[in-house]
C-alpha cells in the first residue's frame, strides 16, 4: 500500500498539517518535541484506530480543541485509491470512515491498511515481560486474521465475566457452584483454545520468516527460534498421531488444545478460588526467543537484543505482506538512534530496495539519511518539522534546502521563512 | 447554553436518564418540546404513562403485551410444541417480523452476566423449564444440573443478596430495551400460565423443541450453554439459531470475522 497524502487536524502538536508522501522513503526530521512522531501516530490511528505509544485517545486531541481528525488517501489496497478518515470526539468516541461511509465497528478497518512499527521500544520485545511478546503476536494476527481479533476480544470479555464469578464467591468465602462457574469455564475454553490454536499455528509458520529476516540484517550463522509456552506442552496440542517435524510442526488440534486448557483450569481451581481470578489460559502465554541455544531475554547482549527486535519486526513485515498481498507500511520512529553505523546502513539499503514498500521515518537530523538515500529523486522525500508558536510546522525539504538549525534560529534569522524553504 | 427556566432544566435532566441521550441531545429535545403544540406534547406524555400503566407481561412467555395471555400464547394456530427463547421482547418482535416462525416464545429478560450482577436466577430460566415440565424443581429445590454439589445461594439471590440487589439496577441500566423489570412475574401469574397450557390436551401441550435465539456474544453463548445443560434431563431437543450473514448484505462487503464464522458454522444445503 502507498499512503499518498495525510491530513491532521487538532492532532497533538498539529493544528492543521497536510503532507504528500513519496512512494518509498519519507524522512521527517527536526528537533525533539516538534511533532515528528505525531505524524507516525496519526498514520497508526488510520491503520489500527489507536496509537503505538501507550497514550490514550484523549491526549491525542490538541489542547483546547474539541476533537481530532486524521485523513489519508491510500493506494494499492483496492482498485481505486481509498480515503480513510478517523475522527475522535472525547464524549462520543472514535469513528472510522472509508470513502465517506462510516464503519459499524472500528475493528473492521484493522488489516485493511497493514502497518509495522519500528521503535526503540522494540528492545522490550526480547528484554521485557511476557505481555510485550503477547502484544506482538496479537498485533500481527489481528492484522492478518480478523477472526483472531474477534476471538481475542471475546476471550477477554468472557475471562472478565468468569473472574467476576470467582471474585464474588471469594468475597463470600464460598466455592462457586458448578452450575454458575461451569458455563463460563466452557466459554473461555471454547474461545481460548481458538486463540491458542491460532497462535500455535502462526508461530509454526512465522519461525521461517524470522530466520530469513535475521539473515538480512546479521551475517553471522546464529539461528533464531521461538518456543511457544502455553497451557500445555506444544507436542500435546497436536492431533493424536501427528508427528513432530523438524522445521515447522503440524497444526494444533482444537480438541487437544481444549482438553489441555480444561485440564489446566481443573488443576488450578483451588488457587483460582482463593485468589478470585482465572489462572490458566492464553493470557499467561509466553514466547521464548533463542539464538541457537542462547535464551535472548536472559543472556543476550545489547546488540543481540536490537538485532532480534529488528528481525521480529522485519519478519512481521514479510508475513503480513504475504497474508495481505500488499506491502505493509513501515513506520520507523527514531529507530536508528541507537543502532550502530553498519546496521543503520544495512537497514537503509533495505528501505530503498524493492524488497519493501513505503516507509515513514523520524530522526533528529538528516545527515546519515542524506548520505545513503537520494532525496533528489521522486522516490524519496524529506520533511522538516519544527515547533513554531506552540504548533507543529511541516515543510518539504530537498537536497538543496537541508536545514538542521533549530526553528528559533530560522525565525530570528529571516523575517519570512518562506524565502528560505520554498514550498515545493 | 444557559437555561433560565427551571422546568426546562428539569426536562433536560430527565431526558439524560434515557440511554444514548447525552446532555446536548437532551437540550435539543427539550428545545423541540418547547416549540411543539401542547396537544402533541400531551400525546407523548400519555404514551409514556400508558406504557407503564397499561402494558403488562404475558404470564406464560413474559413478553410485554396489552393483555395476558398475549396474542401469540392465546393463538391456537401457533405450534405449542416449539418454544423460541429470546433475550428481550424486542427480539421477539424482530423474529415475528420475519413471518417465518409459527411456534411460541419465551422471553428471558436478559442474559447471564456476572459483571452486570445478573445470574441465572435473575432470568426467567426456571419458568422456561417449568413450561417443559411443570414438575420442574419449584423455587425451594436446587436445579437438577450436574450441580448436585449444591447451590447454597440459589435462593439467596432472590432474597435480596448483594448480587440479587444489583441485578435490578443492572437490568434498568444495561438493558434499555422493553424489559425494565425482569422479576415482575408474580407466582400467581406463573401458576395461571401453567394452568392455561396444561388445560389443553396433555400431548398437545408437550414441548418438543427449544430454539435458543440469544445473541452470538459471550453472554449469549454462556446463557445458551446453561439452558442446554439445565434442559438436558428432559426429552426435548435444544437448538441454537445459526449465526450467519446479514440478509441483503453483499458477501463481498460482509465483515470478515462474520464471514469466517459463517463458513465455520456452515450446514448442509
Ligand atoms: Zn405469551
Amino acid at each position: 500500500m502507498i499512503l499518498r497524502s495525510l491530513r491532521l487536524r487538532s492532532f497533538r502538536a498539529h493544528a492543521e498539517t497536510g503532507l504528500e508522501f513519496a512512494p518509498k522513503v519519507n524522512l521527517l526530521y527536526g528537533p525533539n518535541g516538534a511533532g515528528k512522531t505525531n505524524v507516525l501516530e496519526a498514520v497508526h490511528y488510520l491503520c489500527l484506530t489507536k496509537s503505538f505509544t501507550a497514550s490514550t485517545d484523549r491526549y491525542a486531541v490538541r489542547e483546547g480543541a474539541p476533537y481530532f481528525e486524521v485523513e489519508g488517501t491510500v493506494a494499492g489496497v483496492r482498485e481505486a485509491p481509498v480515503d480513510v478518515r478517523i475522527v475522535y470526539v472525547p464524549s462520543e468516541g472514535k469513528k472510522v470512515f472509508v470513502n465517506g461511509a462510516p464503519l459499524d465497528r472500528l475493528a473492521e478497518i484493522v488489516g485493511m491498511l497493514p502497518v509495522v512499527v519500528f521503535s526503540p521500544e522494540d528492545y522490550d520485545l526480547t528484554a521485557g515481560g511476557p505481555s510485550e511478546r503477547r502484544r506482538f503476536v496479537n498485533n500481527i494476527l489481528s492484522q492478518a486474521r480478523p477472526v483472531y481479533m474477534d476471538d481475542l476480544l471475546k476471550y477477554r470479555r468472557a475471562r472478565k465475566q468468569r473472574n467476576e464469578v470467582l471474585r464474588q464467591y471469594k468475597g463470600r468465602r464460598e466455592s462457586p457452584p458448578s452450575s454458575v462457574l461451569k458455563p463460563w469455564t466452557e466459554e473461555i475454553v471454547a474461545i481460548g483454545s481458538r486463540v491458542i490454536q491460532q497462535r500455535h499455528d502462526f508461530l509454526n509458520t512465522f519461525s521461517d520468516y524470522l530466520t530469513d529476516a535475521y539473515r538480512r540484517i546479521e551475517a553471522v550463522a546464529e539461528k533464531p527460534s521461538i518456543e511457544y509456552d502455553t497451557v500445555a506442552d506444544v507436542e500435546d496440542l497436536r492431533a493424536a498421531g501427528a508427528t513432530t517435524e523438524a522445521e515447522s510442526g503440524p497444526p494444533a488440534s482444537r480438541e487437544a488444545v481444549a482438553a489441555a486448557f480444561r485440564d489446566a483450569l481443573d488443576r488450578k481451581r483451588g488457587s483460582e478460588e482463593r485468589r478470585g481470578t482465572t489462572l490458566a489460559g492464553p493470557q499467561r502465554d509466553e514466547l521464548v526467543f533463542r539464538l541457537d541455544d542462547l535464551e535472548v531475554r536472559r543472556y543476550g547482549s545489547q546488540g543481540q537484543h536490537r538485532t532480534f527486535g529488528m528481525a521480529l519486526k522485519l519478519a512481521q513485515f514479510f508475513y503480513l505482506r504475504d497474508r495481505a498481498d500488499t506491502d505493509p507500511l513501515l513506520l520507523l520512529d527514531d529507530a536508528f538512534g541507537k543502532l550502530d553505523r553498519r546496521r543503520t546502513d544495512v537497514f537503509l539499503q533495505l528501505l530503498a530496495s524493492d524488497d519493501v514498500g513505503q516507509s515513514l521515518i523520524t530522526a533528529t537530523q538528516h545527515r546519515s539519511f542524506a548520505e545513503a538515500l537520494d532525496f533528489e529523486t521522486s522516490a524519496h522525500r524529506a520533511f522538516r518539522v519544527d515547533r513554531v508558536e506552540q504548533k507543529a510546522r511541516v515543510r518539504p525539504a530537498d537536497g538543496g534546502t537541508w536545514d538542521d538549525r533549530a526553528a528559533t534560529d530560522i525565525e530570528a534569522g529571516t523575517p519570512d521563512d518562506r524565502d528560505v524553504v520554498p514550498d515545493s | 447554553m444557559q437555561f433560565t427556566s427551571e422546568s426546562v432544566e428539569a426536562l433536560v435532566e430527565q431526558f439524560t436518564k434515557l440511554p444514548t441521550i447525552g446532555r446536548k441531545t437532551a437540550q435539543r429535545l427539550a428545545n423541540y418540546i418547547l416549540k411543539m403544540d401542547e396537544e402533541a406534547v400531551e400525546k407523548i406524555a400519555e404514551a409514556l404513562l400508558a406504557v407503564k400503566r397499561k402494558v403488562q407481561r404475558c404470564s406464560t412467555c413474559h413478553v410485554v403485551a396489552d393483555r395476558d395471555p398475549c396474542p401469540i400464547c392465546s393463538d391456537s394456530k401457533r405450534d405449542p410444541s416449539t418454544i423460541c427463547v429470546v433475550e428481550e421482547s424486542s427480539d421477539l418482535l424482530a423474529i415475528e417480523r420475519t413471518g417465518e416462525y409459527r411456534g411460541r416464545y419465551h422471553v428471558l429478560g436478559g442474559v447471564i452476566s456476572p459483571l452486570d450482577g445478573v445470574g441465572p436466577d435473575d432470568l426467567r430460566i426456571r419458568e422456561l423449564a417449568r413450561r417443559i415440565d411443570p414438575d420442574f424443581a419449584s423455587d425451594g429445590d436446587p436445579p437438577p444440573l450436574d450441580a448436585v454439589d449444591a447451590d447454597p445461594d440459589g435462593e439467596g439471590l432472590s432474597g435480596g443478596s448483594p448480587s440479587g440487589a444489583s441485578a435490578t439496577t443492572a437490568g434498568a441500566a444495561g438493558d434499555p430495551g422493553a424489559d425494565a423489570s425482569p422479576k415482575d412475574a408474580s407466582p400467581e401469574e406463573r401458576s395461571n400460565g401453567a394452568d392455561a397450557s396444561s388445560s389443553e390436551d396433555a400431548d398437545e401441550g408437550r414441548v418438543n423443541e427449544v430454539i435458543l435465539a440469544v445473541n452470538p456474544n459471550v453472554e449469549g453463548d454462556t446463557t445458551a450453554y446453561y439452558i442446554s445443560q439445565l434442559l438436558e434431563p428432559f426429552d426435548v431437543s435444544v437448538t441454537r439459531i445459526a449465526r450467519g450473514l446479514p440478509i441483503g448484505g453483499d458477501l463481498e462487503y460482509a465483515d470478515e470475522a462474520t464471514l469466517s464464522r459463517a463458513l465455520e458454522g456452515r450446514g448442509d444445503v
